[in-house]
């Protein structure tokens, strides 16, 4: 006992209590969950059984089930396209704007503080605003389209097939785009002046210096935001429920919007647990190839 | 002295003990009650004033928001949490007694001078019953019916006290009214990928013969076909696929669509709003003389099967029904009883608009019942969606859901 005590006051059993007690609270706040919903997908639950954990076993049921859905194909194609567009227009735009800013001309760091704000605006604020900017026969950005002469007929964003996962996808990269660019900022603002003045006396002209420092010196900063942008993309909800309901029959349906469809609003609760648990895969796989790449920085 | 005193003290403690139980025997039972009413609506107010009447019972409110109500309502039930008295929206009732999570009321209404089930409308009655037995009673009730802008009938060469009747009037009257250079549509009403979607097509398919355990009929088939027309033919918005009634009304009352289908609710907000004469007629049917029927909302009240007090909860209720000619008088909804007069609100638009509503209401029918009754509704919403976008045809659509329909129905 004395020497437990000894070691916690020496240093060594502190240091463990400091590794052990974050480990046990991650455990139980998000580890049982986890398990949880993956002893979920394999059982019979319904609403009355919510409340016990000893439900029949159903075996790999859930997941067959929900793989011969008609709909099931779709909302996955869905849901890569929704993360891999948003996530891509959201960094490229967010890296202009950290760009643009970074020239650092008067008033600059005021306009980028401005950007934040799409930022702060709580997700259902902002799909209600983008409800009425895709609006096909009011909206503002048929007007906009229509008077720049870049289409001639309304374009009806939430309600065509053709268009409504774009409606979301375009809402999306609004609301991620000024998070993207303070990062990328923060990322710019790290890199060594003297670079750049070496490079230049080397003669090496703006492009160059682009893609022989700046990115190579950022891809810790681009490989942290691709991840986060997958993790945030991925709990999309709000501008679904907003914008477009996942219709007009569930060509913007995506896995976490119907998820919760199915859990809270048909009470499958098992099968919302199955597709809880493939978007667990899914998140995990992404986050394997993050640490490698990363992992790869650190040896660098 | 000491052991005098310590007598007193002892008598005195022994008294402080019996009075102490008395009181305790008499102590109020208490009933707990939640719904989604706000304060102006009626729940909190008939409690206010039960309260008030002392009659040995408390009932406590709680407030819960609509899209928390099923599930927190499950989750407490199955941790034996449950209040006493809850609200459900009605197609969600089946659910709760068909698993016997509510309690059954037959005997009690049977032996009840309030609670009469021959005074309610046949429609919200029906969503509370399950296996020929009450498990629950109607609270309020709701339908949808025909607005129209009657100055806009007249510009268009129609005449605006005949309304359109059948289903085909009803196209070649959008036909005439819709004018997309002065941005109006024709109609306009909802068919969003929600339960609001499978509350207005439900009654099409109803009028013509289907119903949701034969959504494929020849009828429903051509009711679909019909919606398509006016969505491909853009008599109505091509947003209908995404706005919510509300939101589609809303282009009513601002000029833009020259019908709307949409339910009571909307009359205040109508007459604040819409600056032209208006009128409300009962849904078209497929051709005269077809069989009319209505779309059904709102919400009753049930009492939890694990409830300790069955007799003091149903003493509320009956408190709340015999409250039932207040329901519209003091909070603008429509109770679910036909003996009940809609008293005259001296405004002539929204009265004769009752009217017409309250009469549609006979005709009201509840979505389902059915326990599983949300994956019936997913299934019509996608049919409705699918056919509206011309992935499928309204018969492939519907066909579909059929198929999904009987396998929820397993």
């Amino acid at each position: 006992m004395k020497r437990i005590l000894a070691s916690v006051t020496d240093g060594k059993g502190f240091d463990i209590g400091l590794v052990v007690l974050p480990l046990a609270f991650l455990f139980v706040m998000s580890g049982l969950p986890l398990v949880y919903n993956v002893v979920m997908s394999f059982q019979e639950v319904d609403m009355f059984s919510l409340g016990s954990f000893l439900r029949p076993f159903v075996g790999f049921k859930n997941y067959v089930d929900l793989f011969s859905q008609p709909e099931t194909r779709p909302i996955l194609f869905n849901t890569a396209l929704f993360v891999s567009a948003s996530i891509a227009g959201q960094f490229l735009i967010g890296f202009g704007l950290a760009l643009f800013f970074w020239v650092n001309f008067p008033g600059a760091s005021w306009l980028r503080g401005l950007f934040l704000v799409s930022w702060v605006m709580p997700g259902l604020v902002v799909g209600a605003i983008w409800n009425w900017i895709l609006s096909g026969d009011f909206g503002v950005l048929n007007f906009l389209l229509r008077e720049t002469g870049v289409i001639d007929g309304n374009i009806f964003w939430r309600s065509d097939p053709n268009y409504s996962l774009w409606a979301v996808i375009i809402a999306n990269i609004w609301l991620g785009t000024s998070f993207n660019m303070i990062l990328l900022s923060v990322g710019l603002s790290g890199i060594p002046k003297d670079l750049y003045e070496a490079a230049e006396l080397d003669g090496a002209n703006a492009l160059q210096r682009f893609w022989t420092i700046t990115l190579p010196m950022m891809r810790s900063t681009i490989g942290a935001i691709i991840a986060l942008g997958l993790i945030f993309t991925l709990q999309q909800f709000d501008l679904f429920a907003a914008i477009t309901s996942g219709g007009p029959n569930n060509t913007s349906n995506v896995t976490q919007y119907w998820a919760w469809d199915l859990s809270f609003r048909q009470y499958d609760f098992a099968k919302g647990a199955t597709i809880s648990v493939i978007m667990i895969v899914f998140v995990m796989f992404a986050s394997v190839v993050y640490v490698r790449s990363t992992r790869h920085e650190v040896r660098g | 002295m000491g052991i005098r005193r310590s007598a007193i003290l002892g008598a005195l403690a022994l008294a402080s003990v019996s009075l102490s139980a008395f009181s305790a025997s008499a102590e109020d039972v208490t009933i707990s009650v939640w719904s989604l009413d706000r304060d102006i609506q009626p729940a909190p107010n008939l409690i206010k004033d039960f309260n008030k009447l002392n009659t040995g019972i408390k009932v406590e409110y709680r407030q819960i928001q609509f899209d928390d109500v099923v599930s927190e309502a499950m989750r407490a039930y199955s941790t034996g949490q449950a209040p006493d008295i809850i609200a459900v929206d009605n197609p969600e009732h089946a659910l709760f007694s068909s698993r016997g999570a509510f309690l059954d009321l037959t005997d009690m209404i049977a032996k009840s001078t309030v609670v009469k089930p021959e005074n309610y409308f046949p429609g919200p009655l029906a969503s509370v019953t399950w296996d020929g037995k009450y498990y629950g009673i109607p609270k309020a009730t709701n339908t949808i019916a025909l607005y129209y802008n009657k100055d806009m009938f007249k510009a268009k060469g129609l005449d605006p006290n005949k309304p359109p009747q059948t289903w085909d009037e009803l196209v070649e009257a959008a036909r005439k009214l819709t004018d997309p250079a002065a941005n109006v549509y024709g109609i306009t009403f909802s068919a969003k990928a929600n339960e609001e979607g499978t509350f207005q097509f439900l009654p099409w398919a109803q009028m013509a013969g289907g119903s949701y355990d034969n959504i494929n009929a020849e009828g429903a088939v051509k009711a679909l076909d019909i919606w398509k027309k006016i969505i491909d033919e853009k008599l109505a918005s091509p947003d209908t696929l995404t706005r919510s009634q509300w939101d589609s009304t809303g282009t009513f009352n601002s000029g833009n669509a020259a019908m709307a289908i949409s339910g009571p609710w909307e009359l205040d907000r109508m007459i604040e709003e819409a600056k032209f004469d208006w009128g409300v007629a009962l849904l078209p049917v497929p051709e005269v003389g077809a069989e009319r029927s209505s779309a059904m909302g709102d919400f009753n009240w049930a009492i939890f099967a694990n409830t300790e007090h069955p007799a003091e909860a149903f003493k509320v209720l009956e408190y709340f029904v015999s409250q039932d000619n207040r329901m519209f008088k003091d909070f603008g909804q429509l109770p679910a009883r036909s003996d009940i007069s809609i008293p005259p609100t001296g405004e002539p638009l929204k009265d004769a608009a009752l009217n017409v509503f309250v009469e549609q209401l006979k005709h009201a029918k509840p979505r389902g019942p059915h326990p599983a009754w949300p994956k019936i509704s997913k299934a019509i919403q996608d049919a409705i969606q699918a056919a509206l976008t011309g992935q499928m045809s309204s018969k492939e659509a519907l066909d579909q859901a059929a198929e999904k329909i009987k396998a929820v129905q397993g």
